[in-house]
């Protein structure tokens, strides 16, 4: 199952595009534009794109595990899902199956940034341990958003999810400190910021590439929380659902 | 233009289609239809059948050869030739998130007809068609035989002159078949000329007044379906006889018609040449006081004469593909 | 009327053009898949960028507008012509794909009237969505200065550039005729949104980019939007801001029927 989720890939015209390439233009354009905030006193590093990058990573990831999301409910609106309901394996196994492809695939996004980065001149301050911390964060989070993105397939049982599914990972990622550290945020977004786990989670990500940032317990145990949660409520969800579908 | 064109619905003269790669769709066809006809075009999947047909809807262009849609040439006068076909594909080219009422506008508005006509247009062929229950529906959300019905009205719009229809039966049940086959028929009767493809021998028989059989891209047989039947093997005459004890004895009375073999207890199964004999065989009986209860003749039906002139039947093989758009 | 001066004549094909615009902008509105990247995206980034970066007011020299969101609502309005330029070429393909597009071939239509009912539709779409957009951030607090005018002259650019990524995006479709390609090409949406001063002045771009932008006609677009909204020739030239718009929908245009009778002449 494994396998047929990355045969996908390498099948279909340009499947490829939107999972690396996408987060990479989303890199470079928000970089680009939005260079002159990391000016601003209240940000722990002057490199815009430092700061962005591990955001990228994460989007690039996210994404990832959306497309599993909506690869499945392709499959289940073709009918082979059924086939797989029927077969002897165990039923939470038939999720497994996507979102190992698609935390495989995400290491290939999170990979190709980074390397982009560096090569525009974006140090690793954080070392080892940040790209560590960058990297699990990056894996983790596609898991839970194929697991998101499985229990919305399940539920509407089409393709036309797919963009629902993505727009999801989308406010979840970028309603947070995606853009700029939590000091500079002002109004609502403030405290949904404050609130939402991908916030702790970015924190974990960017102690790869941010300086001020440094590695550090205090900067990980919070986003392992959030991802603990989340994998948790969404694992929980998808589990139900999968019990469900058989009508 | 071909002295023939003016006076023929369609004329084709050595049409040829070559795809890239070397495969000859259509390979050599030529092939006359008169004003208010009704031509059937009959060939397995690939044959080249489609591919003739998007020829003379102006959606292919000819890699040899010349064809004429009422006198206009398919590929110099195009837009002429528009005007006067109606085309209804084997896809049922629809769009799903449109209404039928709302198809059949967009369709006069594409023949040119202003909005009031087309509106009047739309809703006359809704009637015939018998769509007007469900023409406010979308079309994502008919059958099968809605969707072909539709189709056809989308390809009466303009009033051609001359229809094309690409396998109109394809998938329907019988019910939908036969009504579409008696509204071809009435088109017909007021006077449209209708080429029709279809891979059903039956529906040849049914509704064609002359049959074009291509095999690989040629024609390889034409005729009235009757022609054609009569060119495959003779009708064979069956005969049973009230008393079976009197096989034997007419058995050699009519040795002298033609091939004679018993058939079941009390029956006869002759081969003869020709409807006519008939009349000789039961009289030949009767004079001898042989007493006969009944008397069958069968034709060979198309299917036999697909296989006699192509060589392999009309379903299965189908040599060579149909690509391109 | 020969059959021939009928095909030509300017009327009929007037008409034709507005209904396959009418039959477009249905479409638009008739299913998800087109109506959440057109109508719910750009407000989504709207939101996100509005919220996210709205301490770049603390920059020194960056320029005022009121509540910030009235800056950013530009790039929105850039960002759903984009998106409706794009739903209009895959919509084509889908026509192609699904066989639609030979019914239209077989009509007595001229070819170009095709391209323009695309384009046309995406022009209205344009008017729809910006005009939409303008009012989701005036609700947010965004004020335009320039008045009904300038926003008159706001829309009327959106509108135009719209038509003329349909233009570009319809070339594709005919070129190419594949369905899933078009879809796959939506990342490239977002490389002509950042390529331009979509949400940033252009003098607060990364030095790279800001020499890029330059080359983008779309730089003049949005630019034009913003200086018609607050009538702030500091901001952009509207005037410009209409001919670069009017300029790449001539262009895309023409590439769309070079691209249809390319498409045509091999069949």
């Amino acid at each position: 199952m494994w396998r047929r989720s990355l045969n996908e890939v390498v099948r279909v015209r340009g499947a490829l595009l939107p999972t690396t390439v996408a987060p990479i233009i989303f890199l470079l354009g928000t970089a680009g534009q939005f260079s002159r905030l990391s000016d601003l006193h209240g940000f722990p590093t002057t490199s815009y794109l430092a700061w962005i990058l591990p955001l990228s990573c994460m989007q690039g990831a996210g994404f990832a595990g959306g497309a599993a999301g909506a690869n499945l409910a392709r499959d289940i609106e073709q009918g082979w899902f059924d086939r797989l309901l029927t077969s002897p394996a165990p039923r939470p196994l038939l999720l497994a199956g996507p979102a190992l492809a698609a935390m495989t695939r995400a290491l290939v996004p999170t990979t190709v940034i980074l390397a982009v980065g560096l090569a525009l001149g974006t140090g690793l301050p954080g070392g080892v341990p940040g790209l560590l911390a960058l990297y699990l964060a990056g894996v983790w989070f596609c898991l839970i958003a194929s697991l998101w993105g499985s229990t919305l397939a399940m539920r509407a049982r089409s393709q036309q999810v797919g963009p629902l599914i993505q727009n999801g990972v989308f406010l979840a990622v970028f309603l947070s400190t995606a853009y700029t550290p939590l000091p500079l945020l002002q109004g609502w977004l403030a405290t949904f910021a404050k609130y939402n786990p991908v916030t702790y989670v970015l924190l974990m990500a960017r102690q790869a590439t941010v300086a001020g940032i440094p590695p550090s317990w205090s900067h990980t145990w919070p986003g392992l929380v959030a991802l603990t949660g989340m994998t948790a409520v969404f694992g929980a969800l998808a589990l139900r659902q999968l019990r469900l579908i058989n009508r | 233009m071909a002295p023939d064109a003016g006076t023929s619905a369609i004329l084709v003269e050595d049409l040829v289609r070559t795809y890239p790669g070397g495969l000859r769709a259509v390979d050599g066809v030529n092939l006359r239809v008169d004003h208010g006809e009704i031509y059937g075009f009959l060939g397995p999947n690939g044959a080249g059948k489609s591919t003739t047909v998007r020829i003379l809807t102006t959606l292919l262009r000819p890699t040899a050869g010349r064809a004429w849609v009422a006198g206009h040439d398919v590929v110099a006068q195009a837009g002429a030739a528009r005007r006067v076909i109606g085309v209804a594909l084997q896809e049922a080219a629809l769009d799903p998130l449109m209404t039928g009422r709302e198809l059949l506008r967009l369709q006069g508005a594409l023949h040119g007809l202003r909005r009031t006509e087309a509106a009047a247009r739309g809703d006359e062929l809704l009637e015939r068609v018998e769509l007007v229950e469900a023409a406010d529906r979308r079309v994502g959300t008919y059958s099968g035989g809605m969707r072909r019905r539709l189709d056809l009205a989308l390809a009466l719009v303009p009033r051609p002159r001359v229809l094309f229809l690409d396998e109109p039966t394809t998938g329907l049940d019988p019910a939908s078949r036969a009504a579409l086959w008696r509204e071809v028929r009435a088109l017909n009767d007021d006077g449209t000329t209708v080429f029709l493809t279809t891979q059903y021998l039956e529906e040849a028989e049914q509704l064609a007044d002359r049959v074009g059989i291509i095999d690989r891209g040629r024609i390889v047989s034409e005729g009235t379906p009757d022609e054609l039947k009569s060119r495959v093997g003779e009708p064979a005459l069956h005969v049973d006889l009230v008393d079976p004890s009197q096989v034997e004895r007419a058995r050699e009375l009519l040795a002298a018609h033609g091939e004679c073999t018993n058939r079941r207890e009390g029956g006869l199964t002759l081969r003869m040449s020709g409807a006519r004999a008939i009349a000789p065989v039961v009289r030949t009986l009767d004079e001898a006081g042989i007493e006969v209860d009944t008397v069958e003749v069968e034709t060979p039906t198309l299917d036999d004469v697909f296989l006699a002139v192509t060589g392999h039947m009309a379903s299965g093989d189908g040599a060579g593909a149909e690509g391109g758009r | 009327m020969s059959t021939d001066a009928l095909d030509r004549d300017a009327g009929v094909q007037a008409r034709v053009v507005a209904a396959l615009a009418a039959r477009a902008l249905r479409s638009q509105f008739r299913r998800a898949q087109f109506l959440l990247p057109s109508f719910v995206l750009p407000l989504l980034l709207l939101a996100v960028v509005a919220s996210g970066t709205s301490s770049a007011r603390r920059l020194p020299g960056f320029p005022s507008t009121g509540a910030y969101v009235g800056f950013v609502v530009a790039g929105t309005l850039l960002q759903g012509a984009l998106l409706a330029g794009l739903t209009a070429g895959i919509a084509l393909a889908a026509d192609i794909e699904g066989g639609f597009f030979d019914r239209l071939l077989t009509a007595p239509v001229q070819r170009v009237s095709i391209v323009l009912g695309r384009v046309s539709g995406s022009i209205v779409l344009g008017v729809v969505q910006a005009s939409l957009f303008l009012a989701v951030a005036f609700l947010f607090g965004a004020r335009y200065q320039g008045g009904v005018p300038g926003i008159a002259l706001a829309i009327a650019i959106a509108a135009l550039a719209a038509g003329g990524m349909a233009g570009l995006a319809s070339a594709i479709a005919l070129r190419t005729g594949s369905l899933s390609l078009l879809q796959n090409l939506f990342p490239i949406v977002f490389v002509f949104l950042f390529t331009a001063p979509a949400f940033f002045p252009r003098a607060f771009l990364g030095g790279a980019l800001r020499h890029v932008t330059v080359f983008n006609p779309l730089t003049y677009v949005v630019e034009g939007i913003r200086g018609a909204l607050h009538d702030a020739p500091a901001l952009g030239n509207p005037w410009r801001g209409i001919l670069a718009a009017v300029g790449l929908l001539a262009a895309t245009t023409a590439l769309s029927v070079l691209a249809m009778r390319g498409r045509l002449r091999t069949r």
